[in-house]
């Protein structure tokens, strides 16, 4: 008999039939009675100050029902940290970017809309503004908020070990920079959002998330109206890439908007507003040095990263971290400092995205590369000498409990065959190997766990409901595959009621990847507690202990004489009438360290668990274009254990195409002063169905000891491993080691002139 | 500009409408027919979510003028399915995991559609080109790629 019915098994998913028939709803696809088109007006400028904003000739035009400006709202400002709060969704003072939202309009119609906003009169006086790092750090550069002294939003500082007397005892040590411009996220779903309030004030809104509860907070701040009046509901969301786990401005206009009209209010971003006004990923230069053994072991390494964060905090801190802690997950090292800055400038704003840090991660591999071929050492063998270990600690005092790091560098090298490759391809053909690591869940105040509830229906059949939202990845059906396994019954017998804050509980939202690890975990108890209370019920009936039980197939049966059974819908039945709850709860809370802070104390366990990754591409350059053709990829997870293959497999693909296909080969911001010249789908190259290569899949388990059935996360280490696969293979195909990225045909060219000489 | 009134035959419906004469056949699905099923994503042709049938080829909607497609027998993704009985595509992406996020799913579904219409037996070559106006940001497209090769590998073409 198999362990498992359902967990570890491919199945489809609960969703996708809807989604396949245009059944399923996103924000934009809704419709409300009497609803209004809301547009917002936004700064042309990249630095200005706000002297005066007229708008009575748009509140004059026939068919606007409400119009809104700074002078609406309590001037709030918005920050994820107490330490961050800097950005007002309506600026009262200033404007700091091209796109910055200054009024928001709801008329009877688009039309009407965007004639209203014409028709506003913003008076600006101009101000200088800074639009690179350099720039912003530059003696006397104009500063964006007087709060942050030149420019310089956030820096992490860590230093472990003996750094200077590592490089002193390293056989080799070398320090390279690297660099890449911004990135967009660009998900298949435009932002909007739809808000109506009702007579009693209660707020209902709508919007892609990655946590309700995280945009009904700051609405309920923003708005002066108890949590309890927010009601964030659940809908169909076309994927959020990290993108959308923060409130943003349109939430808050929107709500504004609907209370001022008295009337529903939806606001649609166009593509240009979704790539500019959402969030962009972060431009970084990143300074690396390394000082290596004579058989590769890191002794030590110093990094220094630039980080261009835009005109406001966002994640900051976050964002500044994560780069350094992957590497120092995947990689051992005992002597290790990092100094990591966030700069503003004038452009717009930068959060937490999917692949973040591709210069750092391609910094940290590529140089890994070169150190290896001056000792004669391969890529592979290198990453193997490196590589974490199970039972480790990070030197910022994170322990590993399991890690299967080698395991995928093995399995990657086997199976792509790099030893007959490595070295041996024709000219112009290269292989490369990336490795990072992820966390499954970091601490960020109250939202650490999350709790989930079990209802169980007369008829034997549950609800459960919790906080967990499904961005496109699958967690819905996560959570009822982990239901139904727990409690012996189909999914079909499931019900699931998530995402909205009216009646789901605290959940730490998809974000950071912590919905199986967390979420998936509290389903889990939540379900063991119902599975409790049914066993007590039923080892009275059969007068057995209610460890001789067992739950499959809709039925309770006794595991040593399987005649005995009893259908679940009896025994609720049985509970109902002996007047006893049936209905299950269940927290998981991550044992991280609470005293871990990003910025003032980045020591302690920083997540439960990690996932490791590597992934391997092999190549082919046109030395007259410099057009890349991928020929394979190999791509490998520890995912501690796959609940349910093929969504693993669809997010190893996904997140290889979007690190290494697009955010190696095609994909960045382009700009004059501070505006994005490319913000639209012609632009913005983002990979399509003829330019991917095979993906050969390899799923790897270490059975974490606290995931729920062993399970981390499902595809985040391959999506942060991609892109420097795909330049350490090009590196190799062309034998010149390049530090731009991304690469594109033009730097691969000069690279290839330059050796040529 | 005045409204004209437009007959439009969507998923073998005939619709009388009025509409202003520089609306989108893709507007005029969403909001007049409330065939939400045709996305809107990036709005210059460019991206394959609002893709519809008319006269069974696949045609982006935001570039189509909706009188300029009068008369002629427009399909969207919600007239793909006989009843509750899924269309062997529709099945296919679902079974396969050819969906993840579902936005670009409709338009991709019914490009994959009139692709297996006209060429019931593609290869993967030609089953990537013939997807690759229809941009996906979550599956890197392999299990769409797949979802589609097994109806060419079964010979299941026709709806």
């Amino acid at each position: 008999m198999d362990k498992f019915n359902f967990i570890g098994k491919d199945m489809k998913r609960i969703d996708t039939t809807s989604k396949a028939t245009g059944e399923a709803l996103f924000a934009a696809d809704l419709t409300l009675p009497r609803m209004l088109v809301g547009k917002i007006l936004r700064s042309p400028y990249p630095h200005a100050r706000i002297k005066s904003i007229d708008t009575s000739k748009a509140e004059q035009l026939p068919g606007v029902k409400a119009v809104v400006t700074a002078k609406d709202t309590c001037g709030d400002r918005w920050g994820v940290f107490k330490y961050t709060q800097d950005q007002q969704f309506l600026p009262t003072e200033k404007v700091r970017y091209v796109g910055e939202e200054v009024a928001g309009v709801a008329a009877v119609d688009e039309d009407t809309a965007l004639e209203a906003l014409s028709l506003i009169n913003v008076e600006y006086e101009i101000l200088p503004a800074v639009f690179t790092i350099d720039e912003a750090l530059a003696e006397g550069a104009p500063l964006l908020h007087e709060v942050y002294p030149k420019n310089i939003n956030i820096h992490v500082k860590i230093d472990v070990g003996d750094v200077e007397k590592g490089f002193s005892e390293s056989y080799l040590v070398r320090e390279d920079t690297f660099s890449a411009p911004e990135d967009a996220y660009f998900q298949g779903e435009p932002y909007a959002v739809a808000a109506q309030f009702d007579q009693a004030g209660n707020l209902e809104i709508w919007m892609p998330n990655a946590g309700p509860h995280l945009k009904a907070k700051p609405l309920s701040n923003v708005l002066k109206i108890p949590l309890n009046k927010v009601r964030v509901r659940k809908i169909t969301i076309g994927g959020a890439f990290g993108g959308r786990s923060e409130i943003a401005p349109a939430d808050v206009i929107c709500a504004f908007l609907a209370r001022k009209a008295k009337r529903p209010v939806k606001i649609v971003y166009t593509r240009e507003e979704n790539t500019v006004c959402t969030r962009q990923a972060h431009s970084m230069v990143t300074k690396i040095k390394t000082g290596v053994d004579k058989e590769g072991r890191v002794i030590a390494r110093d990094i220094v990263c630039h980080m261009d964060g835009g005109a406001y905090s966002s994640t900051g801190p976050i964002a500044v971290s994560v780069p350094f802690l992957c590497m120092e997950q995947a990689y051992r090292m005992d002597n290790v400092r990092y100094n990591g800055y966030r700069v503003l400038t004038n452009k717009p704003i930068r959060g937490m995205y999917r692949t973040h840090g591709r210069a750092f991660a391609c910094g940290v591999d590529i140089q890994l590369d070169i150190l290896g071929a001056e000792l004669g050492i391969d890529p592979l063998t290198m990453r193997l000498r490196n590589a974490r270990q199970t039972g480790d600690t990070t030197p910022t005092r994170s322990f590993v409990a399991s890690c299967g790091m080698t395991e995928c560098i093995q399995k990657t090298g086997e199976l792509s065959g790099w030893q007959d490759k490595f070295g041996k391809l024709p000219p112009y053909h290269g292989i490369g190997i990336g490795c990072n690591s992820v966390q499954t869940g970091f601490p960020m105040g109250i939202r650490g766990g999350s709790q989930a509830f079990i209802k169980l229906n007369e008829d034997g059949g549950v609800t459960v409901i919790t906080g967990i939202v499904d961005n496109g990845q699958g967690n819905d059906h996560m959570i009822v595959q982990i239901a139904a396994e727990e409690l012996g019954l189909t999914p079909d017998d499931v019900q699931l009621i998530n995402a909205d804050t009216e009646v789901t509980p605290s959940d730490p939202g998809s974000y950071s990847m912590c919905e199986t690890f967390i979420g998936g975990n509290a389903v889990r108890l939540a379900a063991q507690d119902v599975k409790k209370k049914l066993f007590k019920i039923a080892a009275e009936f059969f007068g057995v202990g209610e460890d001789q039980l067992m739950a499959k197939n809709r039925k309770i049966f006794v595991i040593n004489d399987p005649e005995k059974t009893m259908s679940i819908a009896k025994a609720v039945r049985l509970g109902l009438a002996r007047n006893e709850s049936i209905s299950g709860e269940g927290s998981y809370w991550p044992n991280v360290d609470s005293n871990r802070e990003w910025v003032k104390n980045p020591f302690g366990q920083l997540s439960e668990t990690f996932s490791f990754g590597a992934v391997i591409v092999e190549v082919k350059v046109d030395p007259e274009t410099g057009q890349v053709e991928v020929l394979e990829a190999w791509a490998a997870q520890d995912v501690g254990y796959a609940l349910n293959p093929k969504v693993i497999e669809g997010q190893f693909e996904g997140g290889f195409a979007m690190g290494g296909q697009g955010g190696m080969l095609s994909e960045f911001l382009q700009w004059h002063e501070g505006r994005v010249l490319n913000p639209n789908q012609l632009g913005y190259l983002v990979p399509l169905a003829i330019d991917m290569p095979k993906i050969n899949n390899i799923i790897v388990e270490t059975i974490d000891p606290n995931g729920p059935y062993g399970a981390k996360e499902a595809g985040m280490s391959v999506a942060m491993s991609a892109a420097q696969a795909y330049s350490g293979a090009i590196s190799n195909a062309i034998g010149v080691y390049l530090k731009e990225f991304p690469l594109t045909p033009d730097i691969i060219l000069k690279a290839i002139e330059e050796k040529a000489g | 500009m005045k409204p004209k009134f437009l007959s439009l035959t969507v998923n073998d419906e005939t619709h009388q409408l009025m509409v202003l004469p520089n609306r989108t056949l893709q507007d005029v699905l969403r909001d007049d027919l409330h065939l939400t099923g045709t996305k809107d994503s990036c709005g210059q042709g460019a991206c394959g979510s609002c893709t519809v049938l008319v006269d069974g080829q696949p045609t982006r909607s935001c570039l189509t003028l909706a009188a300029a497609v009068e008369g002629q027998k427009i399909t969207t993704i919600e007239g793909l399915a006989q009843g509750d009985k899924l269309h062997p595509v529709q099945e296919a992406f679902v079974n396969l995991h050819g969906i993840q996020c579902g936005f670009c799913s409709p338009g991709m579904i019914l490009t994959a559609y009139a692709l297996l219409q006209e060429n019931p037996n593609p290869t993967e070559t030609e089953i990537r080109k013939a997807i690759s106006g229809n941009v996906c940001r979550c599956t890197g497209y392999a299990k769409a790629v797949e979802a589609i090769k097994s109806l060419a590998e079964r010979g299941v073409s026709h709806g």
